[in-house]
């Protein structure tokens, strides 16, 4: 049995790529089927790329979850960037930056199901997302 | 993966874009530089898009396809989606993405019979000629 839980750095572009090769060995290997793993892949690659584009690079954090007898996959994206500074405004569907599509965290916490925001103004951010096989 | 090769061939006078299936946001980029240039070289009156290998369309991916879109348009030629697989249909939908203009048809061979259609289909942009 392979390890069940890992670390991704974000540094550079190519790292979006990473995080979403990464990712997706770990949803196929917990047995998400090939919808939920897009949904994964996506949501995941749009927190990655908030990391790279918003904070200046960071980290992302896998889990395989266990619940009684359903299993998951936990993902947490850390920075020290500028921070969020009114997440629940980040979290309105429709929110949007000078960057045209903006955060993308309703988004990603659609396709995830569960997610939850840390944010810090100047000090970082941390959001963290959960997805269950068979749904929420 | 650094270096991934998209390839652009032309078709009779539409240009086929084959895109790989997890392309870095370079790769991505360099899509939209290496599409312009083939239009404007071989004068092509469309651009089918293969994205029948593309397992994830983020937002990156999304809005670079709509803005490619919108650049083929002002040189006078249309662009067809094809081969958007079932998965990316719903994530993208889910994510509230849009591609913008640009039709959709279900494998290569239904784009390139849309593209050769003489009939000007609406809110195409400039017709050619």
């Amino acid at each position: 049995m392979g390890p069940s839980a890992g670390e991704v750095a974000i540094a550079t572009e190519l790292d979006i790529v990473a995080v979403r090769r990464c990712v997706r060995h770990v949803a196929v290997g917990l047995g998400f089927g090939a919808t939920d793993t897009t949904r994964i892949l996506t949501a995941a690659s749009e927190l990655a790329r908030n990391v790279y584009q918003y904070a200046g690079g960071g980290v992302m954090g896998w889990r395989a979850l266990a619940d009684g007898g359903r299993a998951g996959i936990e993902l947490v994206f850390t920075d020290h960037g500028p921070g969020i500074p009114d997440v629940a405004e980040a979290l309105t569907p429709g929110y949007s930056t000078s960057r045209g599509l903006g955060l993308g965290l309703p988004g990603a916490r659609r396709l995830m199901g569960e997610m939850e925001i840390a944010s810090r103004p100047s000090q970082g951010t941390t959001v963290t997302v959960r997805k269950w096989l068979g749904g929420p | 993966m650094a270096g991934e090769r998209i390839s652009v061939v032309r078709v009779r006078d539409t240009l086929l874009v084959s895109v790989p299936s997890d392309p870095d946001d370079g790769t991505v980029a360099a899509l939209q530089d290496e599409v312009l240039r083939a239009m404007e070289r071989h004068e092509a009156r469309g651009v089918v898009m293969d994205i029948s290998t593309v397992e994830t369309l983020d937002s990156f991916f999304a809005r670079t396809i709509a803005e490619t879109a919108d650049m083929i348009s002002l040189m006078g030629g249309r662009t067809v989606i094809a081969g958007m697989r079932p998965s990316v249909a719903i994530t993208i939908t889910q994510l509230g993405l849009t591609l913008g203009r640009p039709q959709t048809a279900l494998d290569v061979d239904r784009a390139l019979d849309l593209l050769e259609e003489r009939t000007p289909e609406a809110a195409d942009g400039p017709e050619r000629r």
